[in-house]
């Protein structure tokens, strides 16, 4: 504001006092902050990796030679079942959307915060309740035991008579109520809060990455959650839509789950994808080779993921025009593929690598990607397909992609970005060493994976005999597997003493390119004390924008420290629309959430008198939410 | 300060449209927004997901019809075809009020949106009180475990007027928010549930059509 000439320092206190959080325990119950949210999605999702790489130790350990007992038939179901919804739905996603997303993308777009910062704190609430859920399942006996894709006839009622299915269909609905929420958010956000100046060219690869997962999550869920609804429907209230006696299909659940899971494993790999872009400009200080074509191969990705579905279904006995189109279609994801893998290797190489950590483990990550990525294209040869259908070597396939190609890039990221969260930096010398711990690791782990599958090995066995020529891969497997782990607790032990003995890291430690770098570190809770200046999409490198921002500052333009008040820009133009007040603090998202809670609780035991009352008392919590309006707030 | 110009506007020149207080002042800050607020892309958003969701429940049908071979099957009326249509197109008028009210709160003619909102959500109630009696009359004849059909004709159906129902609860909010005048976020809430019910009647007519198709193709 003009009229008021007040010297920089009070209004950025100002700035300090209008977004002050709440404090203590109930500044975190209520927090709307996506940085606060954020990082409860990281402490959350690293709890469920553990509890998913607990799950991955026991069934190597089971392994490990021919004819173990570690664990029983019905313990091991349970225990992989387990481990594919929890690394999926409970780790990945959430930490890359929900803790990576949330605390990066309003940095990244030069906002302060979400644009509906309490629907992203219910997104939170919603994503802990469901894992709780599903792990309260899992510790009454009740876990999913039908592989994570559940087919029926297997997961019906006469085969699987407890509560194990709806525990599974009820937790992966209530699980993408919470990424559904995510994810529109997110949309919105990169398509509204961008600082004005941000066209849509001027987005960083990172958030198109995002923003591709989050399209794609928006529309292959729906299929999820119909299905999960139609079998929850079957097992509860007797309808009939799996069960072939009855005029109902088996097959249509597949086609329904791999609408969503193919699309799935897209949304699993371009968040990756995005860290990757982030971390290579930084590290070898050149603009990204082809940024256009990254940022549509990164849309395209996920667009073509939505038409190749059946390439999981070749054999049950589809009409093989049904079989080639498919195929097909299948082979066309690799040109998006190929486009970033080249980008990413050209940057690298006509730009200075300097490979500290972060950089390594995206080269890794490369290097699992087109591993995984060449053992996919295989499945386009249909014959083969068939042949491998439900080996080890579809297994060794999707860790390499999933492990090496999602995984990795996590593990890079939460290097780069933890000077920015934390203010340290990290010892970067363990920092290598985890890293070759657990690219070694990892790939003995994996690669026998590949020889076992087609020495014939089925995946989802409990155990196998002695006489297969298996028992030295699974041997080499399960000591991978105990590597990896040890990698990773290499790892988290390097930040944890890095966070409190670390030397602190500035603002900018990499010269990173993009707005995150540009503010303190940790961020301040209003992000940045003034609406950063942007002209290209590498804004952190335009040092010009940089030093009209200090003197905006001084001047008091963009600064809008009048209350929790924000730019609005449009969508394609990134045109300084209009200025708006955002919510904060709120505790309404978490007493839905409980309320909620109870429904889904209510729904397994088949409740649906109490589950109606809550339901209600759900309704009623969104009126509370909506009582107070912003401008009143 | 006269440096900084953003796409041809200064940081003072853009409304600070939640600050409006009262019809003519938020419509003049609606009118000075050079986009589409983030609240119609949520609506938006919400209507993509939802709609794929019931695109998959659409799907279901025909992919169980065209695998059966008698549908409906033997024992089970064939549907009827006039009475539903016709209740689903007067359910779909509603988007004219609706758009209407839209219109009038942009405009700041609070007491014509509110009169708008009211004829629709009258209509509206009608058409959901009828189909309810209705939902149960049909119950009588055959039920969701008969078979597949019953399975996929009443989840359809029943997920259908959820929508409906929701779409009930949104309308008396909403006129529990306007009769206490207008703000920004109110209109924005206005704009936002006319396009919930866009979708909803486009939702019903997609799904009675697909339910009637049985006794007419």
């Amino acid at each position: 504001m003009a009229t008021l000439e007040l010297p920089a320092e009070q209004r950025v206190d100002r700035l300090e006092r209008m977004w002050q959080p709440r404090p203590g325990i109930l500044g975190w119950l209520t927090t709307t902050d996506h940085k606060r949210v954020g990082l409860l999605y990281f402490w959350t999702t690293l709890g469920l990796f553990g509890a998913g790489g607990v799950e991955a130790l026991l069934m190597r350990t089971q392994l490990i030679h021919a004819n173990n007992d570690v664990l029983t038939p019905g313990q091991y179901d349970q225990v992989f079942t387990m481990h594919g919804i929890t690394m999926i739905f409970f780790f990945i996603i959430p930490m890359t959307t929900g803790a990576f997303g949330n605390y990066l993308i309003p940095l990244m777009i030069g906002a302060r915060d979400m644009a509906f910062p309490r629907m992203n704190a219910l997104s939170y609430w919603i994503f802990l309740a469901s894992g709780i859920f599903l792990y309260v399942g899992f510790a009454t006996g009740n876990g999913p035991n039908a592989a994570w894709f559940g087919f029926p006839p297997l997961s019906s009622r006469p085969f699987d008579p407890n509560r194990s299915i709806e525990f599974y269909t009820l937790a992966l609905i209530f699980n993408g109520i919470s990424s559904s929420l995510a994810s529109a958010n997110f949309i919105v956000t990169m398509f509204k809060m961008r600082a004005p100046g941000m066209s849509f060219n001027r987005l960083p690869t990172f958030c198109y990455a995002f923003l591709a997962a989050s399209f794609g999550l928006l529309f292959a869920l729906p299929a999820l959650s119909a299905d999960c609804i139609f079998l929850y429907l079957d097992r509860m209230v007797g309808t009939h839509f799996f069960d072939v006696a009855r005029g109902g299909s088996v097959l249509l659940w597949q086609h329904l789950f791999w609408f969503f899971g193919h699309p799935e494993v897209y949304i699993l790999i371009v968040p990756a994808f995005g860290i990757a872009t982030a971390i290579i400009p930084a590290f070898t200080q050149r603009k990204l080779v082809a940024y256009p074509l990254v940022a549509v191969a990164e849309l395209l990705v996920v667009f073509i993921g939505f038409g190749v579905w059946a390439h999981h279904m070749f054999v049950v006995g589809l009409p093989t025009i049904t079989i080639v189109f498919f195929a097909a279609a299948t082979a066309m994801v690799v040109i998006p593929s190929s486009i970033q893998v080249f980008a990413w290797c050209m940057s690298m190489l006509t730009g200075m690598p300097r490979f500290k950590t972060p950089l390594l483990f995206i080269a890794g990550f490369i290097f699992m990607f087109v591993n995984g990525g060449l053992t996919g294209i295989m499945f386009v040869a249909v014959p083969f397909d068939q042949q491998v259908h439900d080996t080890y070597f579809v297994i060794a396939h999707f860790h390499y992609i999933i492990f090496g190609a999602a995984v990795f890039p996590i593990f890079g990221g939460m290097y780069y970005w933890f000077p920015k969260v934390t203010g340290k930096l990290y010892f970067e010398k363990p920092g290598q060493i985890s890293f070759w711990i657990i690219f070694v690791g990892t790939n003995l782990l994996f690669f026998p994976m590949y020889v076992v599958g087609l020495l014939g090995m089925p995946r989802q066995v409990y155990t196998y005999p002695g006489n297969m020529g298996w028992t030295a891969y699974n041997l080499a497997e399960t000591m991978g597997a105990y590597l990896t782990a040890l990698g990773i607790a290499v790892l988290f032990a390097n930040l944890v003493v890095s966070y409190f003995r670390g030397p602190p890291s500035g603002p900018d430690p990499w010269l990173g390119p993009t707005l995150e770098w540009a503010t303190s570190s940790p961020p301040p809770e209003y992000n940045f004390p003034v609406i950063p200046t942007v002209s290209s999409a590498y804004a952190n490198w335009d040092d010009d924008d940089r030093e009209l921002d200090a003197r905006k500052l001084a001047e008091g333009v963009m600064v809008l420290e009048q209350g929790h008040e924000h730019p609005v820009s449009t969508t394609v133009d990134g045109l300084f629309s209009e200025v708006v007040e955002l919510p904060h603090s709120s505790a309404w998202p978490l007493i839905l959430t409980v309320c909620l809670s109870v429904v889904f609780v209510m729904l397994v035991i088949g409740k649906f008198g109490v589950a109606g009352i809550f339901a209600v008392l759900c309704l009623l919590s969104l009126l509370g939410w909506h009582s107070r309006e912003p401008q009143e707030a | 300060m006269g440096d900084y110009v953003f796409g041809g506007r200064r940081e003072p020149e853009a409304p600070r449209t939640t600050e409006a207080r009262g019809p003519e002042e938020v419509a003049r800050a609606a009118a000075r927004r050079l986009g589409l607020p983030s609240s119609w892309w949520a609506i938006a958003m919400l209507v993509a997901t939802e709609g794929t969701l019931m695109g998959c429940f659409v799907a279901t049908y025909y992919y169980l019809r065209i695998r059966a071979p008698e549908w409906p099957p033997p024992g089970i009326p064939e549907p009827r075809v006039v009475v539903p249509l016709v209740l689903a197109a007067v359910l779909a008028a509603t988007s004219v009020p609706m758009q209407l009210a839209s219109v009038a709160a942009r405009a700041g003619r609070l007491a014509a949106a509110r009169r708008f909102v009211l004829a629709a959500l009258l209509v509206q109630a009608g058409y959901f009180a009828y189909e309810m009696v209705d939902f149960h009359d049909q119950l009588q004849q055959f039920q969701p475990s008969t078979d597949a059909y019953g399975s996929i004709y009443y989840t359809l159906l029943g997920a259908d007027h959820a929508h409906v129902f929701v779409g009930l609860l949104l309308d008396v909010w909403l006129l529990a928010k306007l009769v206490r005048g207008l703000t920004t976020y109110r209109l924005n809430a206005t704009v936002a549930v006319t396009w919930y019910w866009h979708f909803v009647n486009v939702l019903t007519l997609v799904v009675i059509g697909t339910l009637t198709s049985a006794a007419v193709i």
